[in-house]
C-alpha cells in the first residue's frame, strides 16, 4: 500500500508517523492508534498536506468481492475512511426499505399462542416482496394496493383417520397472498382499487411469499384454529428491526503481521512464534523469519496477540490492522440479494450526500 | 450389617466410588423425596396419626341431668350419659354442589371457583345411657352413630389424601389442569405441599422454636441478681398444655452478705424463688448427704463442688423435714388462708402436676424428679465452676421446627376441644329439658371447618378473636417464578421480634451447615430470621419413643429407682427426649447396638443417638421438627457404599429388584444425622479426604465416621425470586391475580447440578443475552444498562402480564340483590365514568376486547329498596360494576364463569373471573438482573446499528457498566460469562457446580484454543464512528433475567385528584391516584431559597385554604350564613364581632378536634394589625 502516495504531497511523513496513520497496532491489552486523521491541517507543521483529494481517492479506492451467494456477500473495501464504511453499514442495517407484516387482523385464534405474540412472530417473517413496487405508507394514509400486501392465514388442526395430526405445525409457507386485497375491508379499512396480480405478471416474477417456507409460527392441537389477515407495509430498520433487510452487516479491518527486524528462523523467539502460530510464520529462503498474510490465519491471531505482552516478541513482530482496508460482510435476510442491498445502500448514501451538499 | 462388616472384602481403589458417582445417590434422594417432602410428610403424619390421637386423648363427655327440684314430685330415676368418640375417617376432597350432589373436587376447580380444597372428616360416636333403676341396678343402653360429620379439613396438595396423589405421569397431571411439576414422573419438585383456601394457594411456613425438655445453662450478664441459671421448658409429649418452665439460679453477691453462690429454684405457681434444698426435701430427699449425692454424685472425689454447695446447704437449715418443706412451698403458693394440711396437699399436688411434667404427672415420680433436679443443679455447678461453657442458644440442636402437621395438629386440638365443649353444653341443655340427646345436631361441624379455614386463610394461628395468636404462619404461595415457589415451600421463620437489635440469632451459625442455605435470606429487618432449607435437609416427623425405650430396658439400662446415686458417677446417664430414663454401665456396646438397629431400620431412621463423652450422657431423640440430613456412613475410613451399589442405582440388572434411596438407607449406606448428633461425628468433606486418612495410617490420620455426599449439595439456591419466566406449565388455565410470563424463555448456557433438581431448565426464567461490559456513551451509569433496541424488536425479554379480576353476585339481605348484567343507564344510579360500551349483553367483556384505564370490564347492579312512601323513583338500581385498574391497559384474555359455593347449605352464586393480558416490552426504566445480584435498570435502548460490533459481526444485547463489578466482587458473573462463551462455541452446556474441578484457567484455555482471547475479550468497533475501540471489550453471553419491577407499573404523577374526606389532604399511593408528598425537607429547600411567598401560594392558597368565621370575644369559630349575611357567635349571642379568617383546612380540623377533647383553642385578634 501507499506506493502512489507521493503524487500529491511532496513531503512525506516520517515512517513511524505514517505507520501510525495507516495502521492500528494490536497490543496484548489495548489497540493503539485507533483514531483516524481526517483534518487537512493535522500535519501542516511537518509540511504535509492531509487534505482529502478526490483524484487520490479515485486511484486508491477499490472493491474486491471475495464471496457472493444468495444470502452472504463478503468484499474488501479499500481506501476509504471508516466514516464511509460505517455509514454504509448503518444504512444497510437501518435504512434500506423492505416489506414486512405490520398489521395483523385476527379473526379467530383458539390456539394457545396469544394474539400479540402471534402478530409479533408474523412481523419477523422475511417476505419475498420486491419493496420497490410499493410506496411507503404514511400514518394517516389508508391502506391500498399501492402500499399494502395482504396475506391470509387460515389453519385448522385436525386429527386424521390414521391418528396423525394435520396442521399441527403452522409454517410460514401457509401464508397465502391475497392479490385482490383484504377480504374483510370493513374491519381493515383496506380497499384495493385494482388487484396486485399484474405487478407479478412477468414470467420470472415470483408471487409474494415468505422467504423461508419452514419458519414455525405456531403449534396447534386438534380443533384449534388460527384465522387471520396480515398486512405487510414498507418500512426501514430504524423503525423496527423486522424491516431490516440484513441479518447483520459489518466489517473488520485487514489484519497484517509485520516483521520488525530480521531474525533467524532458528532463533528461540522465531521457533516459539512458529510453534504458537502455525502457518502464519515460516522461514524464508535465507532462513529468516517471514510472516505470511494474516488473512486466512485468523484463528492464530489471538495467540499472537497474547505473545505481544512479552517484549522479546513485540520487538520482533507487530500485529497491525490497516485502517483503510475494510473486510465487509453483508448477511441478507433473503428479502433481496446482498449485491442489490449494497447497490441500494450506496444509492441512499449518495442521496444523503446530495441532500447535505444542497443544504450546505 | 453393622456387625459383619469384616466379611466384606474391599479391594483398594476398585470398589470405592468417586465423587462423581455421588450424583446418582443425590438423584436417588430427590427421586424419592422431592423438594417439598417435609411439608407432605408432616401433613401425612397429621392426617394418618395425629387426628386420631387427638380424638383418643380427649376425655369422654359425661352428662348428668340437673333436674329442677319440684316439690311434691319424686326425683325420677337417675340417668347418666356418656358420649365417646371412636374411629375417625377422613375422606377425599369433594364438594357438594347446589343440587346436593357430591362430586370429587380437583385442585384446578378449587382454584378457579375460589373453593376450599378440603375433605370431610367423620368420626364414630357412641352414646351410652346409664339409668339407675329403683332397685339400684344400672341399665345400660348404647347407641352408636357411625360416620358423624366432624368438619372439613383442608387437604395439602399431593399428600396421601389428595385427589392428585395417584396422578403419576406428566400427562395425567396436565389433564387435571395442573403444572407438570405436580406429576410423580417429574420427581424433583413433586409439587403440592400447599393448601387451597377460597381459591388461593396457601403455604404453611415452618416455625422455629426452642426445643422443649432440654436443660439449658446460661450465664447471666451482670449486673443481674443471678450469676448462672439452668432452665428447662418441660412439655409432655403430644399435649397442648403450655410449657411448664422451671429454672435453677445461682445468686450473685447481693445486698445480703454471704448470699453469693446460693442456689435457688423457681417453679410454676410458687411466687418466689426458694432454696433448692427445700425443693429436694419437698420431694422426699431429706438428709443433706442424700441431697448432695443427687447433685454431686461422687462426694469423695469432687470437694470443689461440695464446697460450692455449702452456702445452699446452710440456707435451708431451718427446713428439715418433707412436711416442713411442703408447708414452706404451700405458703408461697397461690392459695392463701388455707389450713396447714391443705397447704401441704396443695404443694404435694403441685409437685406432681406442675414440676417437670415431662417426667410424669402421676404419683411416685418423686425419685425421677429428684434425680432430674439434681442433674440440673449439677449442670449449673459445672458451668459455675468453669468446667463447662454455657449452652448455645443459637445452636440448631436446640431448635425445633413446627411444620404444617404439628401446626395443624395444635389448631385441630384447640378446635376439637371447643367442639366438645359446645357439644357438652348442647347435650346438657337437651337433657335438662328432659329430651333425648340428639348427638348429630349437637355436634357443630362448623367449628372445625371454619376454624381451620380461618387460620389458613388469614395466617392468624389460633382461635379467632383470642389473644396470643401468631400472624403470618400461612402465606399466599409465591408464583412469580418456579424457583420462588420452591423457595417459598422450603422457608423457615423464627418468630423473634423483628425489631430486636440482637444480632446473634440472625447470624449464620456453624450448626446450620448443610441444613440451611447460607445465602438465601431476605435483606432488611428479617435478615437471618427467615431462612431457607438446604436442598438435602430433612425435617423429622417424630416417632414414638416406646420401641427405643423398650430396647434400652432390654439392654440393661438400670432405671433410676433401682440405682443408688453413687452409681451414677461411673455410669452413663441415658436420656430419651429429655427424660432421664436410667443409667448404663456399658455405653459403648449400647451405642454400637443402637446405631446398628437404626441402620437396619429396626427403629425409625430419624432417631438420633448422641453420646456426650464429657457429660457421660447418652441422649436419644425421637421428637418431630429436628433438622437432619443424609450422610454416607464411613467405617475404617472407607465408605460403605460401593461402585456395586451405584451400578444398581443407575441400572439394576434384570434379575435385581429396583434399587433406590430407601434401599440405600435400609442397607445402612447412608443415614440421617441431625444437628445434635452431627456434633459427635467426624465428617469427611470429600472422598479424597478418606483416602488421605487411610494412607496416613491409623495412628496419625483421622478416623472419620461419616462423609458428605457431595459438598456442592450444602449450598442452596439464591435465585432471582423476582425474575419472570414461566412459573408453572399450566399458567394458561390459571387465574392468578398477577402472573408474568416471558415470551421466549431460554434454559441457561451455564447451570449447576442442583438446578437439575430445581427443574430450572424445564421452567426457565431468563434469556442468554450477549452482554458487553463497557462504557459506551454513558447511558449505563449508576447501575443502569443499555439494551439493544433491535433485540427487543425481535422479542428479547418481551413478557406478558396477566391480571385476574373477580366478581360475584353477593347476597346482602333480602331487599337488595346483585346481578351481573350490562347496567341500563336509564334506571341505574351512580354509574362510573369509564366506558360501558365494551360489555356484552351478559354484562361481561368478551375475550379479545382491548381495554384501558377505568373501562368497565364486568357490569353489576344492586337493586335499590323500594321507597317506603311509595313515591316513584327515578332509579331502581345502583351500579356496582368492576372497572379495570386505573393505570393499566390490555386485552381481555379469558373470562371464566361459574358458580361459587361458600358452604354446603348456601346457594351457589354466579361468579366470574376475568383475566386481562398486557404485553410488556422492555423499555427505559425496566429492571434486569444477572443471576449474581447484578441488577440494573435500562438507561437507554440503542438500535443495532448504534451498538458496537465485533469482527464477527456480533452486537451485544446488553451493555453493562464496568463500575458495577469491582466493589461488588461478583466474580461469578464474570466466570459465568466466560463459561457461557465456551459453551456456546462448543455447542454444549457449561457446568458451574461448586467444588468441582472446573477452574477459570481451564475455561480460559479452552476459549483460547478456539481462537479467542483467553479472558473473553473482543476487539470491537464503535457503532457510531466506525473506528476500532482502543480497549478490548469483555463480550460474552450471560444469563439475564427480567425482574417484575417495570416503570409502567410505577409511573405516577398528579396535578389534582382525590382527597381524603376528613382531612382534605391528598390521598396516598399510586393506586388511588394519590399526591406526592411535599415534605418538610422540600419545604426547607423553598424557604432557604428565599421563596416563602411561593411556598405560601402553593401550599396554602392553591391547595388547603379554608375560610372560617371567628367570634372575637370567645376566639372560637362562629356560625356564618353567607347567603343571608348572618353571623353569630355560638357563645356570645350579642356583643361580639365576627371576623373572617383564612387558615389551612388542616388547622381548622385541628381546632375542632381539640374542642372535641375539651380544649378551647382561642384565636385572638390584634385590632391594630388588622387591615382597615
Amino acid at each position: 500500500m501507499g506506493k502512489d502516495k507521493e503524487k500529491k504531497s511532496k513531503a512525506k511523513l516520517p515512517e513511524h508517523l505514517q505507520q501510525r496513520v495507516d495502521y492500528v497496532t494490536c497490543g496484548d491489552k489495548l489497540n493503539y492508534n485507533v483514531n483516524t486523521f481526517t483534518s487537512a491541517s493535522t500535519f501542516t507543521a511537518m509540511g504535509v498536506d492531509n487534505s482529502w483529494d478526490f483524484r487520490n481517492f479515485q486511484d486508491n479506492f477499490k472493491i474486491v468481492i471475495n464471496k457472493l451467494d444468495k444470502e452472504v456477500m463478503e468484499f474488501d473495501m479499500i481506501g476509504v475512511d471508516p466514516a464511509i464504511a460505517n455509514a454504509l453499514r448503518r444504512i444497510l442495517i437501518a435504512e434500506v426499505p423492505t416489506m414486512a407484516i405490520e398489521h395483523v387482523f385476527i379473526v379467530n385464534n383458539t390456539s394457545i399462542i396469544q394474539d400479540e405474540v402471534m402478530a409479533h412472530r408474523l412481523g419477523l417473517v422475511p417476505l419475498l416482496v420486491p419493496p420497490h413496487l410499493f410506496d411507503e405508507k404514511v400514518a394517516e394514509e389508508a391502506p391500498s394496493e399501492k402500499n399494502t400486501v395482504v396475506f391470509k392465514l387460515d389453519v385448522t388442526c385436525k386429527r386424521k383417520p390414521d391418528g396423525s395430526l394435520e396442521n399441527d405445525k403452522v409454517l410460514s409457507s401457509q401464508l397465502v397472498w391475497l392479490p385482490a386485497g383484504s377480504e374483510l375491508p370493513e374491519e381493515t379499512t383496506c380497499r384495493f382499487a385494482s388487484g396486485q396480480a399484474h405487478l407479478f405478471a412477468e414470467p420470472d416474477a415470483q408471487a409474494p411469499r415468505a422467504v423461508h417456507s419452514d419458519i414455525l409460527l405456531a403449534k396447534l392441537r386438534p380443533g384449534q384454529t388460527i384465522q387471520l389477515e396480515a398486512h405487510a407495509t414498507k418500512g426501514i430498520g430504524k423503525q423496527h428491526a423486522k424491516w431490516s433487510p440484513v441479518a447483520t452487516a459489518w466489517y473488520r479491518l485487514q489484519p497484517e503481521v509485520h516483521i520488525l527486524q530480521k531474525i533467524s528462523a532458528d532463533s528461540e523467539v522465531a521457533q516459539e512464534l512458529m510453534a504458537t502460530c502455525p502457518g502464519l510464520f515460516a522461514a524464508d529462503g535465507e532462513n529468516n523469519l517471514r510472516a505470511n498474510a494474516a488473512r486466512g490465519h485468523e484463528l492464530v491471531l489471538e495467540k499472537l496477540r497474547r505473545l505481544m505482552e512479552q517484549e522479546r516478541f513485540s520487538s520482533v513482530v507487530a500485529y497491525r490492522k490497516r485502517k483503510d482496508h475494510f473486510i465487509f460482510t453483508i448477511e441478507s435476510s433473503g428479502v433481496l440479494p446482498p449485491q442489490e442491498l449494497l447497490a441500494q445502500a450506496l444509492d441512499i448514501l449518495q442521496e444523503k450526500a446530495r441532500v447535505l451538499k444542497e443544504k450546505l | 450389617m453393622y456387625g459383619d462388616e469384616e466379611h466384606e472384602v474391599h479391594e483398594e481403589g476398585e470398589d470405592e466410588i468417586v465423587q462423581e458417582d455421588s450424583w446418582n445417590v443425590i438423584t436417588a434422594f430427590f427421586d424419592d423425596k422431592g423438594l417439598v417432602r417435609q411439608q407432605l410428610d408432616s401433613f401425612n403424619e397429621f392426617v394418618n396419626v395425629t387426628i386420631q390421637e387427638i380424638i383418643d386423648e380427649t376425655p369422654e363427655i359425661v352428662i348428668k341431668p340437673e333436674s329442677q327440684h319440684l316439690p311434691g314430685v319424686e326425683a325420677a330415676e337417675e340417668k347418666e350419659y356418656i358420649i365417646k368418640f371412636g374411629q375417625v375417617y377422613l375422606s377425599r376432597p369433594q364438594i357438594t354442589e347446589q343440587d346436593g350432589e357430591s362430586v370429587v373436587l380437583f385442585p384446578k376447580e378449587a382454584r378457579l371457583r375460589n373453593l376450599t380444597y378440603c375433605a370431610p372428616l367423620y368420626v364414630d360416636v357412641t352414646k351410652t345411657e346409664y339409668t339407675r333403676l329403683e332397685d339400684d341396678t344400672v341399665e345400660e343402653k348404647q347407641e352408636t352413630f357411625s360416620h358423624v360429620h366432624l368438619g372439613k379439613v383442608p387437604i395439602m396438595l399431593k399428600s396421601e389424601r389428595c385427589n392428585l396423589h395417584e396422578a403419576s405421569t406428566e400427562q395425567e397431571a396436565t389433564n387435571l389442569g395442573e403444572c407438570k411439576g405436580t406429576s410423580a414422573s417429574w420427581p424433583a419438585p413433586q409439587g403440592g405441599g400447599y393448601f387451597i383456601i377460597n381459591g388461593s394457594e396457601k403455604v404453611l411456613i415452618a416455625q422455629e422454636r426452642m426445643a422443649n425438655n432440654h436443660v439449658y445453662v446460661f450465664k447471666k450478664s451482670q449486673p443481674s441478681k443471678y450469676t448462672f441459671c439452668a432452665e428447662i421448658r418441660s412439655v409432655v409429649e403430644g399435649s397442648t398444655r403450655s410449657a411448664s418452665s422451671m429454672s435453677i439460679m445461682m445468686l450473685a453477691k447481693g445486698k445480703k452478705a454471704g448470699a453469693a453462690g446460693v442456689i435457688r429454684a423457681q417453679i410454676p405457681y410458687i411466687r418466689a424463688e426458694f432454696p433448692i434444698f427445700i425443693l429436694f426435701r419437698a420431694l422426699g430427699f431429706v438428709s443433706d448427704r442424700d441431697i448432695l449425692e443427687h447433685i454431686v454424685y461422687d462426694l469423695d472425689t469432687d470437694p470443689a463442688m461440695l464446697e460450692a454447695l455449702r452456702a445452699s446447704v446452710e440456707e435451708a437449715q431451718e427446713v428439715q423435714t418433707q412436711e416442713e418443706a411442703l408447708n414452706y412451698l404451700g405458703k408461697r403458693g397461690s392459695v392463701t388462708g388455707a389450713s396447714k394440711a391443705d397447704r401441704i396437699q396443695y404443694a404435694r399436688n403441685l409437685l406432681i402436676k406442675e414440676l417437670l411434667p415431662h417426667l410424669g404427672t402421676e404419683e411416685f415420680m418423686e425419685t425421677r424428679k429428684g434425680y432430674f433436679v439434681g442433674y440440673m443443679v449439677h449442670r449449673l455447678m459445672l458451668v459455675a465452676l468453669g468446667r463447662r461453657t454455657e449452652d448455645d442458644r443459637d445452636h440448631y440442636a436446640n431448635k425445633r421446627l413446627d411444620l404444617g402437621g404439628p401446626l395443624l395438629a395444635g389448631l385441630f386440638r384447640l378446635l376439637f376441644r371447643k367442639l366438645c365443649k359446645e357439644l357438652r353444653m348442647q347435650a346438657q341443655r337437651m337433657v335438662d329439658a328432659g329430651k333425648e340427646i340428639n348427638v348429630l345436631s349437637a355436634i357443630n361441624e362448623k367449628i372445625v371447618t371454619r376454624g381451620l379455614k380461618y387460620s389458613l386463610a388469614t395466617g392468624n394461628w389460633g382461635e379467632q378473636g383470642k389473644q396470643g395468636i401468631r400472624a403470618g404462619v400461612s402465606q399466599v404461595l409465591a408464583r412469580l417464578t418456579y424457583a420462588s415457589t420452591l423457595s417459598h415451600l422450603r422457608r423457615v421463620n423464627s418468630p423473634i421480634g423483628r425489631e430486636g437489635k440482637l444480632a446473634k440469632p440472625r447470624q449464620l451459625h456453624n450448626s446450620l451447615w448443610g441444613m440451611f442455605c447460607p445465602a438465601e435470606t431476605p435483606e432488611g429487618q428479617a435478615v437471618g430470621l427467615v431462612k431457607n432449607m438446604a436442598l438435602m435437609c430433612y425435617i423429622t416427623v417424630g416417632t414414638p419413643s416406646l420401641p427405643v425405650v423398650a430396647h434400652l430396658e432390654e439392654f440393661n439400662t438400670e432405671a433410676l429407682d433401682e440405682v443408688t446415686p453413687a452409681d451414677i458417677a461411673a455410669a452413663t446417664k441415658v436420656f430419651i427426649n429429655g427424660v432421664w430414663l436410667g443409667i448404663q454401665r456399658d455405653p459403648t456396646a449400647l451405642i454400637k447396638n443402637l446405631r446398628a438397629m437404626r441402620r437396619q431400620v429396626a427403629f425409625s431412621t430419624e432417631v438420633s443417638i448422641i453420646y456426650d463423652g464429657p457429660l457421660k450422657e447418652l441422649r436419644i431423640f425421637t421428637d418431630y421438627g429436628r433438622t437432619s440430613r443424609p450422610l454416607y456412613i464411613v467405617e475404617g475410613n472407607r465408605l460403605l457404599i460401593t461402585k456395586h451399589h451405584i451400578r444398581r442405582l443407575i441400572a439394576p440388572a434384570p434379575d435385581e429388584e429396583e434399587y433406590a434411596w430407601p434401599q440405600l438407607v435400609q442397607d445402612g449406606l447412608v443415614e440421617y444425622i441431625d444437628a445434635e448428633e452431627e456434633e459427635t461425628t467426624m465428617i469427611a468433606m470429600t472422598i479424597a479426604d478418606l483416602r488421605n486418612a487411610r494412607e496416613a495410617g491409623s495412628n496419625t490420620g483421622t478416623t472419620y465416621t461419616h462423609s458428605e455426599i457431595h459438598p456442592a449439595m450444602i449450598l442452596g439456591s439464591a435465585m432471582g425470586k423476582q425474575a419472570m419466566g414461566m412459573y408453572a406449565t399450566n399458567y394458561q388455565t390459571r387465574m392468578d391475580t398477577q402472573g408474568f410470563v416471558l415470551y421466549y424463555p431460554q434454559k441457561p448456557l451455564v447451570c449447576t447440578r442442583a438446578m437439575d433438581y430445581l427443574k430450572f431448565r424445564e421452567l426457565p426464567a431468563g434469556i442468554n443475552a450477549i452482554v458487553a461490559i463497557m462504557c459506551y456513551s454513558g447511558y449505563n451509569q449508576e447501575d443502569s444498562l443499555m439494551l439493544n433496541g433491535s433485540s427487543i424488536d425481535r422479542g428479547f425479554h418481551r413478557s406478558i402480564f396477566y391480571r385476574a379480576y373477580k366478581e360475584e353476585e353477593k347476597k346482602a339481605g333480602s331487599m337488595s340483590r346483585e346481578e351481573i348484567e350490562a347496567p341500563d343507564p336509564v334506571v341505574t344510579a351512580k354509574m362510573k365514568h369509564g366506558t360501558y360500551d365494551k360489555l356484552d349483553a351478559d354484562g361481561l367483556c368478551p375475550p379479545g376486547t382491548r381495554v384501558s384505564g377505568e373501562d368497565i370490564i364486568c357490569g353489576k347492579t344492586v337493586t335499590l329498596p323500594e321507597d317506603p312512601s311509595g313515591a316513584v323513583q327515578r332509579f331502581s338500581k345502583k351500579d356496582a360494576s368492576l372497572a379495570l385498574r386505573g393505570h393499566e391497559a390490555g386485552v381481555i384474555d379469558q373470562v371464566r364463569r361459574g358458580w361459587v359455593m361458600l358452604t354446603t347449605n348456601d346457594e351457589g352464586q354466579k361468579f366470574v373471573k376475568i383475566r386481562v393480558r398486557t404485553i410488556c416490552i422492555p423499555q427505559v426504566g425496566d429492571k434486569f438482573a444477572s443471576r449474581h445480584g447484578q441488577k440494573g435498570t435500562c438507561g437507554i435502548t440503542y438500535t443495532m446499528e448504534d451498538m458496537p460490533f465485533t469482527a464477527e459481526g456480533i452486537v451485544p444485547d446488553i451493555i453493562v457498566n464496568p463500575h458495577a463489578i469491582p466493589s461488588r466482587m461478583t466474580i461469578g458473573h464474570l466466570v459465568e460469562a466466560l463459561m457461557s462463551k465456551v459453551a456456546s462455541l462448543m455447542g454444549s452446556e457449561g457446568d458451574a457446580t461448586p467444588f468441582t474441578k472446573v477452574t477459570v484457567d481451564n475455561v480460559s484455555q479452552m476459549l483460547h484454543d478456539l481462537g479467542y482471547q483467553r479472558r473473553g475479550w473482543e476487539v470491537m468497533y464503535s457503532g457510531h464512528t466506525g473506528r476500532q475501540i482502543r480497549a478490548q471489550i469483555f463480550l460474552n453471553p450471560t444469563y439475564y433475567q427480567r425482574l417484575k419491577h417495570m416503570v409502567d407499573f410505577k409511573i405516577h404523577s398528579r396535578g389534582r385528584g382525590p382527597v381524603q374526606v376528613l382531612t382534605r389532604q391528598p390521598a396516598e399511593g399510586r393506586a388511588r391516584d394519590g399526591g406526592l408528598r411535599f415534605g418538610e425537607m422540600e419545604r426547607d429547600c423553598i424557604i432557604s431559597h428565599g421563596a416563602a411567598a411561593f411556598l405560601k401560594e402553593r401550599l396554602f392558597d392553591q391547595s388547603d385554604a379554608y375560610r372560617v368565621h371567628v367570634c372575637e370575644r370567645s376566639g372560637l369559630m362562629a356560625v356564618a350564613n353567607l347567603k343571608k349575611q348572618q353571623f353569630s357567635s355560638t357563645i356570645y349571642k350579642e356583643g361580639s364581632n365576627v371576623y373572617q379568617v383564612y387558615m389551612p383546612y388542616a388547622c381548622k380540623l385541628l381546632f375542632q378536634e381539640l374542642m372535641a377533647m375539651c380544649i378551647a383553642p382561642r384565636m385572638q385578634f390584634d385590632r391594630d394589625a388588622l387591615p382597615p
